[in-house]
């Protein structure tokens, strides 16, 4: 009997081990290969590469090293395009879903595809696009604003403009995909709360204060961190639409980790940047998530 | 007034769809306009209408796009395909057979859906070049197979998954394999394809990973080919980039939307509501 229940736990466990081995070799490995190479002083052609401790650690917190100013413009830039990019992805995304679910139902597919339409296409068509459509001298964007009368703008080569066009590429390459999270949020608020709502002479906008945003709120809670998440991943629009300019101001933290990494070769450094760039990432996700709850339990309190 | 209020809606909602679909317009027709008059012309349409830009890029050696077309397909292709036979065993096996573990392993590989990618992303590149396995299809396809999120998507679904079926199999004699093959996999087809089409986008619209592990024009794929060639040699000619761009969008705009029902399902059913 008992052999038989190894037989059986061995051969259930077949059925896992494929994406276990997935898992060890290309998830698990690296992780713990990172840590090894950010304590080393890893050049990425060089055999030679003798452990450093936390010297690559210390190297980026020193005041004055280039990778000092890689490391803290990056970050810095890197966190500018979140504050402007995440909160227009969720309040855009929310106002276009209650948009398209307040249109007639014939027409709401036809629009929902229009909006969702450019989430399809990839990064470096997103931006090449752009780029063109943005051209100081014949891009559609001026070429439009001329016809207005009004001047020519310099999109991709002076602030805040070049913040402004990666921003705009961004939310309309993206937005689509937070507007169907957030149709389906809100398709699932129950229709009596409304109708309740309505009996008691509520206006749409209290509705909307009292209704949707606390029916929603896990949802809205999501989409705020999978957008942090993916606004802190960016590289192809600036790499790509300013390639970091004017000067650094658009140089986000992926393109320093890659610049040090593949530019200068220098691993060590590059890995002990990304270990801090995904300690930041995960500190600011279980911020949000915290922050969240916290607010819930006291609005809990008051109810 | 009501009435006014809806058509006033639907007003807004087409001056949208007008602002949200006029980029890939503007692809369109620049595709079709010569250099010198993109450039210097204003107009939305091309004046003289010219295939050049097609024929140029289609035919140009340095820019083999069919090829890049090829290898997109291939690894998001053999990416799905391995996603999904692995998650789907892994799957099926946590939530419904006695893998020893199970309750360990389960949390273990959900949880590293927290790790940002970018933790990852060097050391991956150092294990490809220790195994002298850049530029080739190997670290194109393999390294999306340990993404624990079709564990998590499949897992959901193989728990609510009707007991009885199983039993009734066993009763007729079929092994875990059988019935895991016969009975199980066929019935959760739909949730397969919603893995699927997420897996594939995931692949074929991946950028900076495919940029770093690949380095002759034969071995890129559409994302980074397109990339390369603005920086390239197509740098100042918008109306082969444009065109080159217009030919890359087709095929996927079309899975798309031949996909996009699934797709939205997907969402919703992947625990997100």
């Amino acid at each position: 009997m008992k052999s038989k229940s190894k037989l059986s736990a061995f051969t259930s466990f077949l059925f896992v081990l494929p994406y276990l081995v997935m898992f060890i070799l290309f998830l698990v490995a690296p992780l713990i290969y990172g840590i090894y190479i950010s304590f080393h002083d890893w050049n990425l052609i060089s055999p030679i590469r003798p452990f450093v401790g936390f010297e690559n650690y210390t190297q980026i917190f020193t005041s004055g090293t280039s990778e000092n100013k890689i490391f803290l413009n990056g970050l810095t830039n890197t966190l500018q395009f979140v504050v402007y990019s995440v909160p227009l992805l969720v309040v855009i995304g929310l106002l276009l879903a209650m948009l398209v679910n307040s249109l007639p139902s014939k027409i709401r597919g036809f629009f929902r595809t229009a909006y969702f339409l450019p989430y399809a296409i990839s990064v470096s068509i997103i931006a090449v696009l752009w780029l063109w459509i943005l051209d100081t001298n014949s891009g559609l964007m001026n070429n439009a604003l001329q016809a207005l009368g009004l001047n020519a703008i310099p999109w991709l080569t002076k602030l805040p403009y070049a913040w402004i066009s990666i921003v705009i590429a961004t939310v309309w390459w993206t937005i689509g995909f937070n507007m169907i999270i957030f149709i389906n949020a809100l398709n699932e608020v129950p229709e009596e709360m409304y109708e309740a709502a309505d009996i008691d002479g509520a206006t749409g906008f209290q509705k909307f204060i009292h209704i949707t945003l606390p029916s929603i709120r896990p949802i809205m809670i999501f989409v705020i961190i999978t957008s942090t998440i993916a606004s802190f991943n960016v590289y192809g629009q600036p790499y790509l639409m300013t390639g970091g300019g004017p000067g650094d101001s658009t140089e986000v933290l992926l393109m320093g980790i890659v610049q040090q990494a593949f530019q200068l070769r220098q691993m060590g450094v590059a890995s002990a940047m990304a270990m801090l760039m995904s300690l930041i990432m995960i500190s600011i996700s279980v911020g949000q998530f915290l922050l969240s709850r916290g607010k819930k339990g006291r609005g809990n309190e008051h109810a | 007034m009501r009435k006014r209020n809806k058509i006033l809606l639907i007003v807004i909602a087409s001056v949208l769809a007008v602002l949200f679909i006029t980029p890939l317009l503007w692809m369109l027709s620049t595709s079709f306009k010569s250099d010198f008059e993109a450039i210097g012309g204003a107009s939305f349409l091309p004046q003289q209408f010219t295939f050049d830009n097609y024929k140029s890029t289609l035919l140009d050696q340095t820019v083999p796009v069919f090829r890049w077309m090829f290898n997109s397909l291939f690894v998001g292709i053999a990416g799905v395909t391995i996603v999904l036979i692995i998650d789907s065993m892994a799957a099926y096996g946590l939530a419904r057979l006695d893998v020893p573990f199970k309750k360990v392993l389960f949390p273990l590989f959900v949880s590293t859906l927290m790790i940002p990618w970018v933790i990852t992303f060097l050391p991956l590149y150092q294990q490809f070049s220790n195994l002298g396995l850049l530029n080739t299809y190997a670290p194109l396809i393999l390294p999306y197979s340990a993404n624990a999120f079709g564990v998590f998507l499949l897992y959901q679904f193989f728990r609510a998954f009707p007991k009885e079926l199983e039993e009734a199999a066993r009763i007729d004699g079929a092994n875990k394999w059988q019935i895991f093959i016969k009975v199980v996999l066929p019935s959760a087809k739909p949730i397969l394809a919603t893995l699927a089409i997420f897996t594939f986008m995931g692949i074929y619209n991946d950028f900076l990973w495919p940029l770093v592990v690949t380095s002759t024009p034969d071995m890129r794929t559409v994302t980074t080919g397109i990339a390369i060639m603005q920086q390239g040699s197509f740098v100042s000619s918008y109306g082969k980039l444009m065109a080159l761009t217009t030919i890359a969008t087709i095929p996927i705009l079309i899975v798309f939307l031949i996909g996009q029902k699934s797709f939205i399902k997907g969402i919703t059913q992947s625990g997100i509501k």
